[in-house]
């Protein structure tokens, strides 16, 4: 399939080389041509501008920071597209946004999917990302391919916006989590328990969780490099409190944890990996 | 002098008022026609025009979008204020917000203050309006007199926006305490002991506060008629939480009470009291 793709960083540039590595024809464009380099090293197409990019592809996808960003890639991709090609965002914006930039698209005659993905920069190398998508079952059905080789849990959850809000559960969850694992760790800590044994111990029962064994050994080991860095969880965070503002919704333990990625960013720990909230909560505690 | 004023609900009317009174000449323009229908005023046509009649012109509305839309958009107040006017904004709006409308109007020589009050519709009849101002000292001195006739308490807090802020820090602290109110008047009835009593017995200790008298006997005979809207509280949590966001602080229990404010708006009592917060503590059980 003739692929274009938007917006080759962290996350954007091993999942193009992914669609390369599965056999597609890429177009790349990114808002710093020097992020391109890689790409062309590796056979893909470069392209001046996003309108570009939707002129010659039957697919185009996008990876870039926030919601302004999509809605101004898109609207070059609007520009020039052909009736009948599938966008899909693979960025991790809200709901609310994601279902606006369908609507301006479809004006488009552009058929749009929300696809926003978990896993981080480990799973967008090994091509093992999870896929949430958003949009109709036949532009779904379009964009299945190039799913295929960027991710393994590929899952269409609903009308567009549905990719996103899944998203933002997902965020919930993992937010929550860390949060979790770190206050479980502080326990044990400050009661002068080791903290390895337990989470050994905890491995075994109703706790386990991809966070306390990946994440937890993470945290024994001090390892505060990312990883997924807590100023994007505070970003994302951010989303669900904004939605569950909007919706009228109460939700007081991501209140509770977005505090805490606030603070983080606020005190420099932003660069770091969203475990460094362990930091925190040691200051808090008197145990830094 | 003459005086413009836009936003003529359960706060601006009676401000707007007390200006008539003092024997300043009002101008109005109301967004509902039906709105300005009684007062001793000339009704403009747009913003813009009454702009042009007058020197100092207060506005008192919801969101920063319709302070924007009211200032700098078509028709807009931008179009007719002469150079060396004030506008004075007592609305409760995002500081940022406050911030881009004093140097858009700055461009064309015209002066912003934001201004937002506390003490709710009674401090607004009764002209005893706290009032929190950011701008320049100078163009406050000059329209201290008009703040003279609608609040007690006039602060210079700091440059344009330091008046939103102090408003931000005003919400987070008044609601918080209706919680606290709330949650502890839960607890007296759920002990079986009378809350009425307790709210007395409080009163003369520690705890005594403001909204203790006022959002307490609220509580206690069970009245959620608006008062001051939760929407609006609710909307300023919005504001608050954005606020501490940007520049990167903790703000915990802030966090929650918006929380409690969202569940609020959820069971559709946004258009009644904030007290309404003592009503939520028995959906949770």
């Amino acid at each position: 399939m003739k692929i274009g793709f938007l917006g080759l960083g962290i996350m954007g540039r091993p999942m193009a080389l992914n669609l390369l590595k599965g056999g597609h024809a890429v177009t790349v464009w990114a808002r710093r041509p020097e992020s391109m380099q890689p790409l062309l090293d590796a056979g893909a197409i470069p392209a001046a501008s996003p309108a570009e990019v939707a002129r010659d592809n039957e697919l185009v996808i996008s990876m870039v920071a926030d919601a302004p960003d999509v809605a101004e890639v898109m609207r070059g991709v609007a520009q020039g597209a052909a009736p009948g090609l599938v966008a899909v965002d693979m960025s991790t914006i809200a709901p609310a946004a994601a279902r606006r930039i369908g609507e301006e698209l479809a004006a488009a005659g552009v058929d749009f999917v929300d696809a926003p993905v978990s896993g981080g920069e480990v799973g967008a190398i090994a091509g093992t990302l999870s896929i949430m998508a958003g949009g109709s079952e036949a532009a779904f059905a379009r964009a299945k391919p190039a799913f295929e080789c960027m991710g393994k849990n590929v899952v269409h959850v609903g009308a567009s916006g549905a990719g996103q809000v899944t998203k933002a559960a997902n965020q919930i969850v993992t937010g929550m989590g860390v949060l979790a694992v770190a206050e479980a760790f502080a326990f044990a800590s400050k009661n002068g328990v080791d903290v390895g044994k337990v989470r050994e111990a905890l491995l075994g029962g109703f706790a386990y969780s991809k966070i306390l064994e990946n994440h937890g050994q993470r945290m024994l080991d001090r390892n505060f490099k990312p990883g997924f860095k807590s100023w994007m969880h505070e970003k994302d965070l951010n989303i669900v409190m904004q939605t569950a503002y909007e919706l009228g919704l109460c939700l007081p333990g991501s209140a509770a944890t977005a505090q805490m990625f606030n603070a983080m960013v606020g005190s420099g720990l932003g660069e770091e990996d969203s475990i460094a909230v362990l930091k925190l909560l040691e200051k808090l505690s008197g145990q830094a | 002098m003459k005086i413009g004023f836009i936003g003529l609900g359960a706060m601006g009317r009676p401000m707007a008022l007390h200006l008539q009174k003092a024997g300043h000449e009002l101008f109005v323009w109301a967004r509902r026609p039906e709105s300005a229908a009684g007062l001793p005023a000339t009704i403009c046509a747009t913003p813009a025009e009454l702009g042009r009649h007058c020197e100092v012109i207060f506005t008192v509305i919801t969101s920063s979008a319709d302070v924007e839309g009211v200032a700098l958009g078509e028709h807009g107040l931008i179009e007719g204020m002469v150079p060396g006017s004030v506008l004075v904004d007592c609305s409760t709006i995002a500081p940022d917000a406050a911030r881009t409308i004093a140097a858009k109007l700055l461009e064309k020589g015209i002066y912003f203050l934001d201004a937002p009050v506390s003490g709710g519709a009674q401090g607004a009849i009764d002209a005893t309006l706290a009032i929190m101002a950011g701008g320049e000292a100078e163009v406050l001195e000059r329209v201290r007199p008009l703040l003279d006739c609608l609040g007690k308490r006039i602060v210079h807090v700091g440059p344009n926006g330091a008046g939103q802020v102090a408003k931000a820090c005003n919400q987070m602290i008044m609601v918080a305490a209706i919680q606290a109110v709330a949650e502890a008047m839960r607890l007296a009835s759920a002990a079986g002991v009378d809350c009425a009593k307790v709210k007395a017995a409080l009163s003369g200790g520690s705890a005594a506060s403001r909204v203790l008298d006022v959002m307490g006997e609220r509580m206690v005979t069970g009245n959620y008629a608006a008062g001051i809207e939760a929407r609006l509280h609710h909307k300023d949590f919005g504001l608050v939480l954005k606020a501490a966001r940007k520049s990167g602080v903790a703000v915990p229990l802030a966090a929650v009470v918006g929380q409690q404010l969202n569940a609020l708006m959820a069971q559709g009592w946004g258009r009644d009291d904030t007290a309404s917060l003592r009503r939520l503590l028995e959906v949770h059980c």
